[in-house]
């Protein structure tokens, strides 16, 4: 039964999350705020509507966020729910977790170039720029816990490690440090990117899909924003220990989905998006984390798990 | 069953020489009949060793210096026989429609298909010989033919240099493996393939200095940095049927080259094998570097072939490191990688070269700025070329995804062993690989959309049209294979295991098995994928059903005006990214504007350079040519001084003879 509700509450999560993220905004400039479930109501809305296609665009604009949201849910079920494991889970499943993100960016981005907007062009430009710097962090990352265990897949990898007490704390906090800078880029968040300003020149991912509306604008806004769910979802596989309760395990779970939310919106609140030329320097501070990690379970962790 | 398949390989050549004696289209479906006829004549013999009915071989006798010499199809050979075969096929059905356009009083038709003819049989005999002399003799029949291809449009002063340059490059790498050969042979006395494996398995500098002599000789037909410069010139140069087979087929001859030395390396030095895998992730990011900063879709597809063969070089690297720490499972997910790529990087860039040809007829022009908006006319043509992009990025349910998948796999298999400078390397080919799969997006989502999406960003003569039947054929069987490979990988990697198998030193079944497992539940995943895809295409049409679907102009943020040139361009949907990779990708910007009070017209210029290319090959080239211009008296030109020379050489010849014998 209680995976059902996990899942359930996983798929509900990313209307949740922005939600907190626009309510902690609203609380801190003194606000009242729109309700948690705006989101979710913004999105019913969306999908009754019709549709606006641009007479310039092809099959291309039209199939991409439908590949986007395919894409996010099959991503879901690579990674492991604490206590729980994956919905399926096979040798080298994190490399297909990127690749299908990946599928779905490489659509995004032609979407945008099939607009022939100069603004989408220019999104689509940053979006992929940016990946160049996030991917590679990725796998070093991804690389370094299947060092740390001897393991080749998400469930195995988190499985291993939750139940055995041989890893130190500081890996905990590179790790979930490096993920959140990667929630921050692949969610499109202050300070990479303000999903909020009113001006196009300055967005990244808002600006790839100023021409989608209706069920096709409800697609991308729900994968967008399960992404973000997605790896806060890997950051608690790291935090949570693997031997207690999982009715516990599932609180602990939605207490750190919303955590991140919380401390987006609270990152939002408190510091301005960064000039574009400094972007890149912020995502490789996700380098930067990983290539530490990365040092320290080769020179101090090995053989001690 | 041998004989037949030695007939198959030089009816390719004799299709070609007949095409001489016939007019016109003929010519063409000449060549095309003794085309597919050598299919019938080969691909039996070949599906026999690829099902593992045994290796076929014959001892042929040649006068001295050759000796006996034996023709082997081993898995490894008939792997690269069926892809050579094939491939050349696909590319003459669409050289035939391609070449109707050019003027054939101007351009030779006969040369052509003489040339393409001896290229395919030449490629051929070289994976099959295991002979040094027949193998060089083959391999500079092979260098020849494509040069004399690459050069078809000879009126042209940068094809005629591009063909020089690729020449040159072919020699260069030739005389290395003269060099090595001759070694070898000066030791063993022998110029078998199987007597050298005393040497090159043997421990010592020796067998080291042999290897690396072996790999500059067929890694600057492969394309390895730093002797990757002639594709950029060659491909976009030659005829767009013939870039295909050389980016396509013609540079994994290296390939086999290389495979074929390992085998008889036995278990290669640690060294070599760190070397190999780290020359071959620079070549992958160097490659792909390089061409996300082209304008021009042939250089841009000739600098991702760079890119594609590091990836393959890659996985030798994984299988040779596989081999040294005596790692089974690494060794076989090394190799597979390679082998795999190889046949995937044949179907995807083939695709990539037809299509890029296509557009190039269509529209007279191969520079992206010029382009756009081709997928409104030519929507067939877009779309399996969409696909040949999606699947060259590597991007899953398509076949690029399936092999790199096993060099990923194998480099995860390799975190588990204990050594921190193995862990070090590993890291950094998995990250690395990484790099250039997100390098690969960048650079294809350039590609198709400033080719394909928005409107067009010039004014083309002719209104492009959708691409005849002919030219499409070899497209859509490329596309199915792409598939093919994506949705059941287990079969072909079944197929390729005799092969991948050779390069194991110990039993397989295990790792066979394990890692066809593996791949049986990718398999199940991509499937539940595109379960999952099929389930939002229905959801987004009956939501979309009833509902008012209006077409309408994108939406332009209030400005009016705006028009096809507004739209982003190549240049700058690279340019942020070039800009983070300044310094390996040096570029040149030039601003010409008139100092005045007001206005006036300015130009600005931007040109990127191959950093590696300035660094080793422009100075290497330098000192070659001043060295040689000491010599430059001996030719000058003058008939007196020849006749000198004869005499003089005469002279020796006549004291030679008188004082010796």
């Amino acid at each position: 039964m209680l995976p059902v509700i996990q899942i359930c509450l996983l798929l509900v999560a990313p209307f949740l999350f922005i939600g907190i993220i626009n309510r902690v905004k609203a609380l801190w400039a003194g606000r009242k705020g729109s309700p948690l479930l705006q989101p979710l109501y913004d999105f019913i809305r969306l999908l009754k509507k019709g549709e606006v296609i641009s007479k310039t665009t092809s099959f291309v604009f039209q199939i991409a966020p439908t590949f986007n949201i395919a894409a996010v849910i099959f991503a879901f079920l690579l990674i492991p729910i604490p206590s729980f494991g994956s919905a399926f889970s096979f040798e080298g499943d994190f490399v297909l977790f990127a690749y299908v993100l990946g599928l779905s960016k490489f659509l995004t981005v032609l979407a945008a170039l099939d607009t022939g907007s100069s603004f989408e062009g220019m999104g689509a430009s940053r979006e992929v720029t940016f990946s160049t710097i996030v991917e590679p962090a990725f796998f070093i990352l991804i690389g370094t816990l299947a060092m740390l265990t001897g393991q080749t897949s998400f469930a195995s990898i988190f499985h291993l490690l939750n139940s055995s007490a041989g890893y130190s704390v500081l890996i905990e906090i590179l790790f979930t440090a490096a993920l959140f800078i990667m929630i921050l880029t692949e969610g499109s968040r202050v300070p990479v990117d303000d999903p909020n300003t009113h001006l196009e020149l300055t967005m990244i991912h808002e600006v790839m899909v100023l021409d989608n509306s209706g069920p096709d604008f409800a697609f991308i806004f729900y994968s967008a924003s399960m992404k973000m769910v997605l790896l806060s979802v890997l950051a608690a596989n790291l935090l949570i220990p693997g031997n207690i309760q999982p009715v516990i395990a599932t609180v602990l779970l939605i207490g750190i989905i919303m955590l991140s939310a919380v401390l987006i919106g609270l990152i939002e609140s408190l510091i301005a998006r960064a000039r574009m030329s400094h972007v890149p320097q912020f995502i490789f501070l996700m380098t930067a984390l990983s290539l530490i990690a990365f040092a320290v379970v080769v020179f101090y962790l090995r053989g001690r798990m | 069953m041998f004989d037949e398949f030695l007939l198959g390989c030089i009816l390719f050549f004799a299709g070609g020489t007949s095409a001489i004696f016939v007019r016109g289209k003929a010519k063409g479906y000449l060549f095309l009949l003794f085309g597919i006829a050598a299919q019938f004549m080969i691909l039996p013999s070949a599906v026999s060793v690829l099902l593992g009915g045994g290796n076929l071989e014959k001892i042929l006798y040649f006068s001295d210096p050759i000796g006996s010499s034996a023709i082997r199809l081993d898995p490894l050979a008939v792997f690269f026989v069926i892809i050579i075969s094939a491939g050349s096929l696909l590319a003459s059905i669409y050289s035939m429609e391609y070449l109707k356009h050019y003027d054939e009083k101007k351009y030779s038709l006969s040369s052509f298909y003489f040339f393409f003819g001896l290229l395919i049989s030449s490629m051929l005999l070289v994976v099959v010989v295991q002979n040094s002399i027949l193998f060089l003799i083959v391999w500079e029949l092979m260098s020849t033919s494509s040069f004399f291809l690459v050069i078809f449009e000879s009126d042209k002063e940068e094809v005629r240099k591009a063909g020089v340059y690729y020449l040159i490059a072919m020699q260069i790498g030739a005389s290395f493996l003269i060099a090595a050969f001759a070694w070898i042979s000066s030791v063993t006395g022998s110029y078998d393939f199987n007597s050298f494996k005393n040497i090159l398995s043997a421990q010592g500098s020796i067998s080291i200095i042999l290897f690396i002599l072996f790999f500059i000789g067929f890694g600057t037909k492969a394309g390895f940095v730093p002797f990757h410069t002639w594709l950029p010139r060659a491909h976009p140069a030659a005829p767009t049927g013939v870039s295909a087979i050389m980016s396509g087929i013609m540079i994994k001859t290296g390939i086999y080259g290389i495979l074929r030395i390992i085998l008889l390396c036995g278990i290669p030095e640690i060294h070599l094998a760190y070397g190999v895998f780290i020359i071959s992730l620079v070549t992958a990011i160097t490659g792909i570097l390089n061409g996300i900063s082209q304008k021009d879709i042939k250089k841009l597809l000739a600098y991702s072939s760079i890119e594609n063969i590091g990836i393959i070089g890659m996985g030798i690297g994984l299988g040779m490191l596989g081999l040294s720490y005596n790692l089974p499972l690494i060794t076989w997910l090394g190799f597979l990688g390679a082998l795999l790529h190889t046949l995937n990087h044949f179907t995807f860039k083939s695709i990539l070269f037809y299509g890029a040809g296509i557009v190039y007829q269509k529209t007279g022009t191969r520079n992206l700025e010029n382009l756009g908006g081709l997928i409104k006319y030519m929507p067939l043509t877009a779309a399996v070329f969409l696909i040949g992009a999606m699947a060259i990025s590597g991007l899953p349910i398509l076949s690029g995804f399936i092999s790199e998948f096993a060099i990923y796999l194998g480099i995860a298999k390799s975190f588990s062993f204990d050594s921190a400078s193995f862990n070090i390397l590993m890291i950094v080919g998995f990250s690395g690989l990484a790099l250039v799969g997100v390098m690969a997006v960048l650079g294809f989502t350039k590609l198709f959309g400033i080719t394909f999406l928005g409107t067009s960003r010039s004014k083309f003569h002719h209104q492009p049209s959708e691409a005849s039947p002919m030219l499409l054929f070899p497209m859509i069987i490329c596309l199915t294979v792409i598939f093919f490979v994506g949705f059941f990988p287990a079969v072909i990697i079944h197929l390729i295991s005799g092969a991948v198998n050779q390069f194991s030193q110990t039993n397989y079944l295990s790792e066979l098995s394990s890692i066809i497992s593996v791949y049986t539940s990718l398999a199940k995943a991509i499937s539940i994928f595109v379960a999952i895809l099929l389930f939002f295409f229905i959801v987004r049409y009956l939501l979309l059903r009833r509902k008012h679907v209006r077409i309408f102009k994108t939406w332009d943020c209030g400005y009016q005006t705006a028009n096809s040139r507004v739209q982003y361009t190549g240049s700058s949907f690279s340019l942020p990214f070039l800009e983070l990779v300044a310094a390996v990708v040096p570029q040149k910007t030039i601003v010409e504007t008139e100092k005045e009070i007001f206005p006036a017209e300015a130009k600005l210029k931007t040109s990127q350079h191959d950093l590696l290319e300035r660094i080793f090959i422009q100075p290497l080239l330098k000192y070659i040519r001043s060295f040689l211009n000491l010599f430059v008296w001996i030719q000058s030109g003058r008939m007196q001084q020849y006749i000198l020379y004869g005499l003089i050489f005469l002279v020796l010849i006549l004291i030679y003879v008188i004082g010796v014998m």
